[in-house]
């Protein structure tokens, strides 16, 4: 939205050259017209002065030879002197009177009648009189002979001073322009094009690449407030540029942690066996089941059938994640190509598996161990019937073994074994268990995501309630019985978050 | 600091070690979740410092309530050293209320026999 704000246009008219010349040219222009306006004010004033003054000079000039005319009623002289004065062409009419009133001589055009800005202009200046007297020194004193008067064009005298007006005024427009436009050039230069070429490298930013913005350089403001603008902007995009980063490596990371977990997820269901592996099983009847927590952990459980019967097994690696998942998987591994060889010992099988598993993690440089159970079941036939034999090596939780009749034991499995991969040997620690199975007998083998499955209060699920919810479903199938415990578990748990994979394997004896 | 108290005492976030040479006992305390064996290796270090010399070393972890695996890992490698080295009597002090410490103590005993497990 803002994008295309600043991408669209600037028509010219809203430019900034445009209307800072426009101003400048208004301002100016008003100026010079006050300051025009003042200069003919002062003009108007001082010709009025100059009109008064030459007229009365000339009327000082002529004085002599009008006295003399109208003293001696030289009508001759009189003419003369009053053409001399109508040569003028600011005077309109010239009289020169006797001193009873009568018109000696007389020039003069017919009246006009002026406009009323001129006769405001030049109206009061433009009736002279003076009296004549002969036998005065310096106009003083003698006998009165006539008088002289004499009467102004005020349109002429307007019409020069429109003129001089006019010029003023023309001069002052040019002015005006030149100004303006020097005022605009230098303005343009020193500041309007550098901000331009801001405001072009503003628009241009990729708003994703801020960092890569094309920063200007402008000559000779590098020390000004413009090159200040310009590193304060490249410090801000900058800024932006590096949170940006920041940003996006925390959702790369969250990517990458999303990606791990689905990694880890499907690692952990991409090798479990099938139904129908389960149901191929001889003598057992066997229920499995495996909730992989938010944060994937890393339980493990098989079973794998072979010619002699099948062999289970279950383990927890420690932590979670893509590495927990990854040593899950080399067990895996482990324990089905052991199985492949056919090695029948189950120290020796232990021992291969750990020392696999215990140099793995050494290169992972992780402390990554897990508790893994192996349970190497053999259906047994004969006179007497269907049973089996269960022999159980390894170090993991405890396994719960419901007899058909409901007694109950508890196998703890802490000295068959020893957490693999912790130590390079741990031979020495494994021993093995067998137990006899009847038709109907329940075996239970979990992971510790089901007994410390925790409630609110963090109030553990606990071995001794799983005991109990087996124990009362016991002559149920093995996928009740899985059932039963999964629901009494998600009861427990209620609202809480799963923090351990839930693992279940349940067996029962055909 | 000096150089003494460098390498008696490593903590970071949430834990502390700590050698008191006079009392023969290395104290571990809080939750450690130090990242892989090799983020272990200063405790180590300290910890193989303390065995040396010495005919008996208390190892206290009552108050240690949090251990990954690659800390058990570290001290398991460590019991083995005990172990092996032979002259040295190492005393384990753990507490019955951590539940991480139960199996895991034992498993150490099954390492080294001679070591003797106190539970508080």
């Amino acid at each position: 939205m803002s994008e295309q704000q600043s991408e669209r246009p600037i028509p010219f008219t809203s430019g900034l050259t445009f209307r800072q010349a426009t101003v400048t040219l208004v301002i100016v222009l008003l100026l010079g017209l006050l300051a025009g306006f003042v200069e003919l004010v002062t003009d108007w004033r001082s010709m009025r002065g100059e009109i008064r003054q030459q007229t009365q000079s000339t009327l000082e000039l002529v004085r002599g030879s009008a006295t003399e005319a109208a003293y001696q009623f030289n009508d001759q002289l009189a003419g003369e002197v009053v053409d001399g004065l109508f040569a003028n062409p600011n005077i309109r009419q010239v009289m020169l009177h006797d001193n009873f009133d009568g018109v000696i001589a007389e020039r003069g055009e017919p009246e006009r009648s002026a406009g009323p800005l001129v006769t405001r202009l030049f109206g009061d200046i433009t009736d002279y009189r003076i009296e004549l007297r002969h036998g005065a020194t310096g106009g003083v004193g003698g006998e009165l002979v006539g008088s002289l008067e004499i009467r102004l064009d005020e349109e002429a005298i307007a019409s020069s001073f429109m003129e001089r007006g006019l010029v003023i005024v023309l001069v002052g427009l040019v002015k005006a322009l030149i100004i303006s436009a020097l005022v605009v050039l230098i303005f343009y230069f020193m500041i309007t094009r550098p901000l331009l070429g801001l405001h072009s490298a503003i628009n241009r930013i990729d708003p994703t690449r801020p960092g890569d913005w094309p920063r200007p350089r402008f000559r000779h403001h590098e020390k000004d407030e413009l090159g200040q603008i310009v590193n304060g902007l490249d410090r801000l995009m900058h800024a932006f540029q590096s949170v940006m980063g920041q940003r996006d490596k925390a959702r790369d990371e969250n990517a990458r942690l999303g990606a791990e977990l689905d990694v880890s997820r499907r690692i952990q269901h991409i090798l479990l066996p099938s139904p129908e592996e389960l149901a191929a099983v001889q003598g057992l009847e066997i229920a499995t089941y495996m909730e992989p927590a938010d944060e994937v952990g890393g339980d493990y459980y098989d079973i794998l059938n072979h010619a002699d019967g099948v062999r289970i097994g279950i383990g927890d690696v420690t932590g979670h994640g893509l590495e927990s998942g990854v040593v899950m998987l080399m067990t895996q591994s482990a324990v089905r190509t052991l199985l492949a060889t056919g090695e029948a010992d189950i120290v020796r099988v232990m021992q291969v598996l750990n020392s696999t598993i215990y140099n793995n993690v050494q290169r992972m440089g992780s402390g990554k161990n897990l508790t893994l159970a192996l349970l190497d079941y053999k259906p047994v036939i004969d006179a007497a019937g269907q049973r089996g034999q269960l022999r159980i090596s390894g170090q993991h939780e405890t396994v719960i073994v419901v007899r058909r009749d409901g007694a109950v034991e508890v196998i703890d499995t802490d000295e068959l074994g020893f957490p693999i991969g912790l130590v390079e040997e741990m031979a020495q620690f494994v021993s093995e268990l067998t137990l006899e199975l009847e038709q109907g007998d329940v075996v239970v083998l979990y992971t510790d995501g089901i007994t410390e499955a925790a409630d609110e209060t963090h109030r553990l699920y606990g071995e001794q309630r799983l005991v109990e919810v087996v124990r009362e479903h016991c002559r149920e199938s093995p996928e009740y019985i899985k059932q039963a415990i999964i629901d009494d578990v998600k009861r427990h748990i209620g609202t809480q978050t799963l923090y351990d994979d839930l693992t279940l394997v349940i067996l029962k004896q055909r | 600091m000096t150089g003494q108290t460098l390498t008696n005492s490593l903590s970071g976030e949430g834990y502390a070690v700590e050698f008191h040479p006079e009392q023969d006992c290395v104290r571990m305390s809080g939750a450690l979740r130090l990242g892989g064996l090799a983020e272990y290796g200063p405790i180590s270090a300290m910890l193989e410092d303390a065995l040396n010399g010495r005919e008996r070393l208390v190892l206290d972890l009552s108050e240690l309530e949090f251990l990954n695996s690659s800390g058990i890992a570290t001290l398991s490698k460590f019991v083995i050293l005990a172990r092996n080295h032979g002259d040295c009597a190492l005393v384990i002090c753990g507490s019955r209320d951590i539940a991480w410490q139960g199996k895991s103590l034992n498993n150490l005993k099954r390492l080294m026999p001679a070591l003797e497990l106190r539970f508080e």
